[in-house]
């Protein structure tokens, strides 16, 4: 049954115990303030130094100690691409061990409800744009992140299984690249909205005439404001129950050239953008089709791109106590 | 060209070592001259559980893991209970990988399924094809947890140098198999029916399907053992 028209649901998170993996995460503090905000009186985000959710043992004590209704479960273990071409093989097993024994023992403890967060990195190296749901199995995903997203994508599998053979309710979301305020800036590991942010900021306070920027600037991709995945998140655990995976994202296409130009004028940069050509773009395009999440639970994304660059270009700049003039 | 000399010095663990297909590898490799072979019993290793793997590889110090178990049923079994045969292929297969990196084991040997493949390849089924489709509905839990230890050997090779293979045998027959009528595959059911129509003197048996549909049968030596998929 589809719910095109699902409100945020309060009551439903009044009396439910929920558990969010990687809550301390860039994400997973987003959807936990959500959760405050809705009314939930529980939650309880796992840290790592307490409970090593690859360990079987860690997750019966996790579970013991928090009793939840809800798990959602948004803790990944990634890197960026230097970290994910030399790690597949710890990226795979840290993955897959963790979320295999997250379901199972969520099943065994009587969970009301699994949400699975998985990676845009599930789908295919060529999938046509939109991805499309129904593609997720129609190729093997591009090869630096094919571990880590072939390790999350086996969980929906187990999630499908598990609801055919129990009537374990779990279902599977599949979220594009998100930025925003709390974003990680470090140059090193950084993704693209974070990394053009800060550049062009020192750029401008060092009044350098040019920066230059990778590829074509003709690549185009999807940006994601976080709390509106966090928001997504909410309404489908609300009111989704179908195994069919869905897509979440803000459903609009942006060049990286206009985005480079977008971040110029919200930073104040008013250098020359020299664009170096012989560096790669990258997949030429990258967004997903979010009409199953529309039609199921009414999701869409609510922060346009110029409103979610202004607010993450403020949090920058106050964490590096640079007020915006 | 077979290689006694590989074997010689070699300790191998055979899981599934007495299965079907399992049989004829521990025979096949004392063939070999094999010295020592050690098929890890589910009465007292459930490789599902890291710390009976960990005692099994301890007990047995593998230079090689053939890992030929798995747990399935036929097609009725299969769609009963996808959940278990997803997660008890999938947990023992990621955590046996793993314990042989740490355990230092030389050469991974994983065994995988023709179930493994989407539903509806080319034909010939090409290695090249596997990741592009979902399997069968029917296995497909079974098949995608099957996949994942190819994944992770992948991956293991990339950063570790972990030595492993992966081989996909179609299904298999022979000496053996099962000829249980309610959950056998086609042809021990057809060695059955027909010799029991011959003893019973029937004039005519029936037989599903048109016939025109094909199959590729291989000698129960060398594959795993019968796949419910097909």
């Amino acid at each position: 049954m589809t719910n095109p028209n699902a409100q945020p649901d309060s009551a439903f998170w009044v009396t439910r115990r929920v558990v969010v993996t990687g809550g301390a995460g860039f994400l997973g503090r987003y959807v936990v303030k959500k959760l405050a905000e809705r009314g939930c009186q529980n939650v309880f985000v796992p840290l790592a130094e307490e409970y090593d959710l690859r360990e079987k043992d860690a997750i019966v004590r996790m579970y013991e100690d928090a009793q939840p209704d809800i798990v959602i479960h948004l803790a990944a273990i990634v890197g960026g691409i230097g970290a994910n071409r030399e790690n597949p093989g710890s990226f795979f097993y840290d993955n897959a061990i963790m979320g295999i024994q997250l379901i199972e023992q969520a099943r065994l403890h009587g969970v009301e409800k699994f949400v699975c967060i998985g990676t845009v990195c599930a789908y295919p190296k060529y999938t046509p744009v939109p991805f499309r749901e129904e593609d997720l199995w129609n190729g093997y995903p591009e090869e630096t992140n094919a571990p880590y997203g072939l390790a999350k994508k086996m969980l929906l599998v187990q999630l499908q299984a598990y609801r055919e053979q129990y009537g374990f309710d779990g279902i599977y979301l599949l979220p594009v690249n998100m930025y925003g305020p709390g974003d990680n800036f470090d140059p090193e590991t950084s993704h693209v909205i974070p990394a053009l942010i800060r550049r062009m900021s020192e750029a401008k306070e060092k009044g350098l005439e040019s920066i230059t920027v990778w590829g074509t600037g003709f690549a185009s991709r999807e940006f994601f404001y976080v709390e509106d995945a966090a928001e997504g998140i909410l309404l489908a655990t609300e009111h989704y129950e179908i195994p069919e995976p869905v897509n979440l994202g803000s459903g609009a296409e942006t060049r990286i050239k206009d985005l480079v130009e977008l971040i110029a004028e919200l930073v104040g940069y008013e250098g020359e953008m020299e664009w170096d050509t012989s560096k790669p773009d990258g997949q030429p395009r990258r967004m997903l089709d979010t009409t199953r999440a529309k039609e199921e639970f009414g999701f869409e994304a609510k922060i346009g791109l110029r409103q979610g660059l202004e607010r993450t270009i403020n949090w920058y700049e106050q964490q590096i106590g640079e007020p915006d003039d | 060209m077979t290689d006694a000399t590989f074997w010689a010095n070699r300790r191998v663990v055979v899981t599934g070592g007495a299965s079907f297909l399992g049989r004829y590898i521990v025979r096949k490799l004392r063939e070999r001259g094999c010295q020592d072979v050690f098929v890890p019993r589910a009465a007292e290793y459930d490789l599902r559980e890291k710390d009976a793997i960990i005692r099994m590889y301890r007990d047995a110090r593998p230079d090689i893991v053939i890992h030929a178990a798995a747990r399935m049923g036929g097609i009725g079994a299969n769609l009963a209970r996808p959940g278990d045969f997803f997660y008890d292929n999938a947990i023992m297969g990621i955590q046996l990988v793993e314990q042989a990196r740490q355990f230092g084991v030389g050469k991974f040997v994983y065994v995988g399924t023709v179930c493994s493949y989407p539903k509806a390849p080319p034909v010939p089924f090409k290695e090249d094809d596997l990741w592009n489709g979902y399997p069968e509905e029917t296995n497909a839990a079974y098949g995608i947890a099957e996949r994942m230890p190819i994944a992770q050997l992948q991956a293991y090779r990339k950063q570790y140098g972990f030595n492993g293979i992966c081989l996909l045998p179609v299904n298999m027959y022979g000496p053996g198999d099962n000829f249980d009528p309610t959950t056998s595959h086609v042809i021990p059911a057809l060695i059955r029916k027909i010799s029991e129509a011959k003893e019973q003197g029937l004039r005519s048996i029936t037989v599903w399907g048109t016939g025109a549909a094909s199959r590729e049968f291989l000698f129960g030596g060398y594959g795993r053992r019968n796949c419910a998929c097909q």
